[in-house]
């Protein structure tokens, strides 16, 4: 099932687009697409391939950025060491609560994710506030140590390792489209019954989806833990749960760059219209409402066709050229 | 197993909430025989199917397969022992190719020989690579059944297999089945009385979720005795 060409091909795509943009745009700025893509992207395989809507993704974000940021605030100073306990934290919660969310509809899937998002913010901001100090946050740039290689307190550092993190994340999704596991996560989506008959289980295959997208959300909370230094509720809060839906519905669900493509143009048009208008917000909601009414694709799903079009007629030419 | 027999129904009862379908059903099934059960639309043929493959929970009776009970089993279980249900409505995992949609299969038994496949069905290795949600009907039951074969099951449940396909593609359908017996048991809900009296072994005739006949002897399957029970 796996297309060896096209995955290299795609890989090969990714890393230019990537390039294209470190060279272009401001590097705080490419950094902060990076994590929002990795982020997405576990959001995008939920939606995408499994059909599991999450307003809960900010809870598994913060997850991952707290795993990390408790780890470099209180018991050492290693980034890569942090992240690794961000992503094993993340990893841990999605196979606690896994088994239970996943055998729910994907209304109810949606609402639990809200609800844990929820209970992850007050837990952040109240409960755990002697150790979280509440709403000031963890500040724990300080501690980071330099390291070896790539020092990743250092903005250009970082925008390597995130870059060849977000590559490898991204070449991994790919992986999976391609695999049988992604074809049992498409069929789980379209007719679960018909699934069971060929003797899988749906509630496998939806846990195992479950624990890789979540834990990918914690390793972009890992990564954000450590590009910013600092950490605080306000991620998991309930005006941030709908982000990642939006950007993936904004980029392209199930679209393998739709993940990177949304995540540049929702930052984009953050920053961009946050400097001219005030509620800018306002101006996303109204974009998403034309980009469904469109076509329900997103951005990578309604120029991907055209693209592919006009690659087939380049080739075509070129053929006819040729003979 | 009783007999030499491979699948045993005895006494099932399944209810859908308060309103009850079946009652005290029992059949049975031999290897390498076909079995079809006849009766009109809502005499609950495919509510027997759909319990026998795990998919609904009876109230009473017992499914008994190759010696196991089934009942309480999960679905996916239940096709991993051997018993393959094929649905009524022809719906195949349209976003996938007709290749991933037998790999699907292939995977879950672990049998990547698909030349019994394409031997009983060879225009779908034409088909290899378009989207099973652009196959004709006819196409689609093609691959639903090449797809259950995967892993040599021991007992296929078919539901209506022919159930608004082409003559052409009954009669193909028909010399399948007919080869299929040979190696593997089969219980059909149909109600082309044709392709009944040709292929069957045994007939049950259902109404209102109840057996109210059973023909043991292939001669003694013709259309005008399964006719009055449709």
């Amino acid at each position: 099932m796996l297309n060896k060409v096209r995955w290299w091909r795609g890989i090969l795509l990714m890393f230019l687009l990537l390039l294209i943009l470190r060279i272009f745009l401001p590097l705080p700025f490419v950094n902060e697409i990076l994590v929002f893509s990795i982020y997405t992207m576990g959001c995008n395989f939920l939606l995408g391939r499994v059909g599991f809507i999450s307003f809960g993704q900010p809870a598994y974000l913060a997850v991952g950025a707290y795993g990390t940021a408790f780890y470099l605030y209180y018991f050492g100073s290693n980034p890569y060491v942090g992240i690794l306990i961000g992503i094993a934290v993340g990893l841990i919660v999605a196979v606690i609560v896994g088994p239970f969310f996943v055998r729910l509809r994907s209304d109810y899937f949606a609402l639990v994710n809200l609800a844990l998002a929820v209970i992850v913010f007050y837990l952040m901001e109240k409960v755990l506030a002697g150790i979280t100090f509440g709403d000031n946050g963890l500040w724990f740039l300080t501690n980071i140590d330099s390291t070896p290689v790539l020092d990743l307190g250092k903005p250009s550092d970082f925008f390597i390792f995130a870059f060849l993190v977000a590559l490898a994340v991204w070449a991994f999704y790919k992986y999976l489209d391609d695999s049988i596991y992604g074809a049992c996560c498409l069929a789980t989506k379209i007719n679960e019954d018909k699934l069971e008959f060929l003797g899988y289980s749906n509630f496998n295959i939806r846990l195992l989806a479950f624990v890789i997208a979540n834990t990918t959300t914690a390793l972009a909370g890992a990564l954000y833990a450590v590009y910013f230094g600092f950490v605080s509720p306000e991620i998991t809060s309930h005006a941030r749960c709908a982000d990642p839906v939006v950007v993936t519905i904004l980029g392209g669900v199930g679209t393998l760059y739709g993940p990177i493509i949304g995540a540049i143009a929702y930052t984009g048009m953050k920053d961009l219209i946050s400097g001219m208008i005030g509620n800018w917000e306002l101006f996303i909601g109204f974009l998403l409402v034309f980009i469904m009414l469109a076509g329900e694709k997103g951005i990578w799903g309604t120029l991907e066709p055209i693209l592919t079009r006009f690659t087939y007629r380049t080739h075509k030419k070129r053929v006819g050229d040729s003979k | 197993m009783n007999n030499g027999e491979l699948l045993v129904v005895s006494g099932l009862n399944v209810s859908y909430g308060e309103a009850k379908v079946l009652f005290d059903i029992s059949l049975s099934v031999k290897p390498e025989q076909v079995v079809i059960c006849v009766g009109r639309n809502g005499a609950g043929k495919t509510t027997l199917l759909r319990s026998i493959a795990g998919f609904l929970k009876p109230t009473a009776g017992s499914v008994v397969f190759g010696g196991a009970d089934l009942v309480g089993r999960m679905s996916y279980d239940i096709a991993k022992m051997g018993l393959k249900y094929i649905p009524q409505d022809k719906k195949v995992f349209s976003d996938l190719t007709v290749r991933e949609n037998l790999e699907l299969g292939s995977y879950a038994t672990r049998d990547y020989n698909w030349e019994p496949v394409t031997d009983y069905f060879p225009k779908l290795k034409e088909l290899m690579d378009r989207k099973a949600g652009f196959l004709s009907g006819g196409e689609r039951q093609m691959l639903m059944i090449g797809r259950a074969l995967l892993g040599k099951p021991k007992v296929l449940l078919i539901d209506e297999p022919t159930e608004g396909l082409a003559p052409s593609i009954v009669d193909h359908l028909k010399n399948v089945f007919k080869e299929l017996s040979k190696k593997t048991a089969l219980l059909i809900v149909e109600q082309n009385l044709p392709l009944v009296c040709a292929i069957a072994h045994k007939v049950y005739a259902i109404k209102e979720g109840q057996v109210v006949s059973e023909i043991n002897e292939a001669d003694k399957i013709e259309a005008n005795v399964c006719e009055q029970y449709l």
